[in-house]
């Protein structure tokens, strides 16, 4: 399966995932401070560690919106076989 | 973030910083709280031996032997950062050989949700009251008191002395009774 995210894509779902588990870490803290079950406190950041896990770890169609466009590779026959190299890699990462 | 372990490893790194944090805020909540409370202490029966200590220099040494009266309500010690309460009773007193005794008596371990209201009648001590020669009999002052160790989920492990203590004598003479 292709996991890529593209770069903008990446930065939302670091976002994404630093909001989630902050929000949930807050009311956890809240929660298990009204009820006094520090337990209470872990579970629910750990609910929260569970759904950025889901939100971010996958590759969501949000997080590849905007793909790199790569230029065609230089078809030229005087230049080595690195400049070959490089395009088959660039074909691979995409 | 480019792949699926990068991506993982950044919210788990994340969740235990918040974690550690939280923890931390649990902490703050308690550390300043006072744990002092009240207790009554009463000695019912109290008398002195004088036998030898076999697991010790197999001298004869003083041994006291008493019950107690132990009454204190320690239900609102409990929060959410204390996981379990640790009781013992200490007996201190003077001698000619040491300054200062300290020996305990007796202890109890108070989970959280267990019940903490502790009413104890003729209570027998758990450990043997010997003493570190012959200071016990006629001891005019020998305090007992009670204290506790706090058991947090996270933060200090204080000792708590409970105000409330009992002072009593040793009687003057050894018993010759089997107690």
């Amino acid at each position: 399966m292709n996991s890529f995210q593209d770069y903008e894509g990446q930065g939302r779902a670091e976002k994404l995932s630093r909001i989630i588990i902050t929000i949930f870490g807050v009311v956890g803290l809240t929660w298990g401070y009204i009820v006094q079950q520090f337990s209470q406190t872990v579970y629910i950041l750990g609910a929260g560690f569970a759904l950025a896990l889901i939100m971010t770890i996958p590759p969501w169609p949000i997080y590849r919106r905007k793909p790199l466009k790569w230029q065609p590779a230089r078809d030229s026959k005087d230049s080595t076989h690195v400049s070959k190299d490089q395009s088959s890699k660039k074909g691979k990462k995409k | 973030m480019h792949s699926v372990l990068t991506r993982g490893n950044t919210v788990l790194a994340y969740a235990l910083s918040v974690l550690a944090c939280l923890t931390f805020a649990c902490f703050l909540s308690t550390v300043f709280l006072d744990y002092v409370t009240d207790s009554k202490i009463k000695t019912v029966k109290v008398v002195v031996k004088n036998v030898p200590d076999y697991s010790a220099s197999r001298e004869k040494n003083d041994l006291g032997y008493l019950t107690f009266d132990l009454q204190a309500d320690l239900t609102h010690l409990f929060n959410w950062n204390v996981k379990q309460l640790f009781l013992y009773l200490t007996a201190e007193y003077k001698t000619e050989n040491n300054e200062l005794n300290q020996v305990v008596l007796w202890d109890k371990i108070i989970l959280r949700g267990e019940n903490a209201v502790l009413d104890y009648k003729n209570m027998n001590t758990k450990y043997y009251f010997w003493d570190d020669g012959n200071g016990l009999r006629a001891n005019e002052n020998v305090t007992l008191s009670l204290s506790w160790n706090i058991i947090p989920n996270a933060g200090l492990l204080p000792n708590i002395i409970a105000t409330g203590s009992h002072s009593f004598k040793f009687p003057s003479e050894y018993t010759t009774y089997r107690v």
